[in-house]
């Protein structure tokens, strides 16, 4: 389990989490849900190491060794598609490639920039480079933003198979649907397991 | 009429007006030592390009440029990271680089030939010119690069050096292409002027020295007008070497 004990975090005068406690299975896939503005993005951004807590710590969890998703797709607008992939690759595993441009469903795209990319193509490159930096956890915000359901369902099962767990955060219901562990986090946070 | 044709013309037509305007000019003069006419120029120039000396004198002045424009780029980027990522580095150097700015090149070109060998004022000259523009340029980008970007580095655990080779440099490209033109010019007339107040043995800027102390008034002419081609010629190459580096 990773847990969040009594964390308390704030942007400027705003408080967005408020001595927040909170465990997390450390296998499957979680989702975070609730309305916008109610502390997702914050509490993956915590447990990423990219936002130092006020309050409290995180334990059963080392921040350097997760992949973070951002909210934004944050492509460099000079990398093709391969190259995003290639980055994050250690020499010894460029060979992998193929295996994840087929995750994004982007064979083919691997010469083509940014720019050329649709939306839903651009978010699932974004994905594809997370999984494949890898680590002990993956921490998704908006995974599926502007992807279509038939293709997210496919990616999530990917994800699933990966054998590395996945915390999410999303607002699509088939998405939350997919997931072992929904928490709401609207109030004092929810556990809803499935399956 | 096709374009090949409307561009020779667009070109020709303010060229030939020229012309006209400085023979006539030379014609309302009259004497050639003060204003040599564009025949009695082009003659000279045509005579100074058969001769080796004019081929070595173009070609020493425009190492000395690309050697004073390599050490200012260089000096001047080193500088403008070391100014941004650190503050002590900012309040020595910052100040000290916008006095080199403000400063006149006459001004310099005196004070160094007393320090430093005659032959080797004019690349210290343009190198000192370009590095203030560099700098600048270089700075500001370096300011309003995208700290979300930086942010992926840092997350993505990509070293100093890949965060520099993936994000920063490609970031950088347009604003150093930018201070590199401008610093071009700089270093060419910098150059130029340094060869003509401390001539070396062998300058366009010696030649034109000579020519004036001669009252050659058409080689002076003659002289100029080469820097003022190799000027446009060498912008042109560097602008579409740049354009094309920031392309790919």
């Amino acid at each position: 389990m990773i847990k969040l004990e009594n964390i308390t975090f704030r942007y400027g005068e705003k408080l967005v989490l408020d001595g927040f406690s909170l465990e997390i299975p450390d296998r499957g896939l979680t989702a975070l849900s609730g309305p916008s503005g109610c502390g997702k993005t914050t509490l993956l951004r915590v447990l990423g190491g990219l936002a130092r807590p006020e309050r409290g710590k995180v334990d059963g969890l080392d921040p350097a060794r997760t992949a973070f998703l951002f909210q934004e797709d944050r492509l460099l607008p000079w990398r093709t598609v391969g190259q995003h992939i290639t980055d994050v690759l250690p020499r010894s595993r460029r060979g992998e490639l193929p295996r994840w441009l087929a995750f994004a469903e982007l064979e083919g795209e691997g010469g083509a920039y940014p720019s050329a990319l649709s939306g839903g193509m651009a978010r699932r490159l974004a994905l594809a480079r997370c999984a494949a930096l890898g680590g002990e956890l993956l921490l998704l915000d908006e995974p599926f933003a502007g992807v279509d359901p038939a293709r997210a369902a496919r990616i999530l099962e990917q994800l699933r198979g990966l054998g590395v767990p996945v915390v999410l955060a999303s607002h699509q219901a088939p998405v939350l649907a997919a997931c072992d562990v929904v928490i709401k986090l609207d109030g004092p946070p929810l556990r809803e397991a499935r399956g | 009429m096709n374009q090949g044709i409307k561009k020779c013309f667009k070109l020709a037509i303010p060229l030939v007006f020229w012309l006209g305007v400085w023979q006539l000019a030379a014609w309302a003069v009259g004497q050639p030592l003060l204003l040599p006419g564009p025949l009695a120029v082009g003659g000279r120039l045509l005579a100074l390009a058969g001769t080796a000396d004019f081929w070595l004198s173009m070609g020493a002045t425009l190492w000395r440029v690309f050697l004073g424009l390599f050490w200012g780029a260089v000096l001047g980027g080193a500088l403008a990271f070391l100014t941004h990522f650190f503050p002590w580095a900012d309040a020595v150097a910052s100040p000290a680089i916008r006095v080199v700015r403000a400063t006149p090149v006459v001004s310099f070109i005196l004070l160094v030939y007393l320090w430093i060998p005659r032959t080797a004022i004019p690349w210290v000259i343009a190198g000192l010119m370009v590095l203030p523009v560099v700098w600048g340029a270089l700075s500001t980008g370096l300011r309003s690069l995208d700290g979300k970007l930086l942010e992926l580095g840092r997350a993505y655990r990509f070293s100093r050096w890949k965060q520099l080779r993936l994000i920063y440099l490609p970031a950088l490209r347009p604003h150093l292409s930018a201070g590199l033109l401008t610093a071009f010019g700089l270093a060419w007339k910098s150059g130029v002027a340094a060869e003509v107040l401390c001539p070396p043995d062998r300058a366009i800027g010696s030649r034109i020295q000579q020519a004036k102390l001669g009252l050659e008034t058409a080689d002076l002419f003659a002289w100029t007008l080469t820097i003022v081609a190799l000027s446009l010629l060498l912008e042109r190459i560097l602008r579409r070497g740049l354009e094309r580096g920031n392309r790919t």
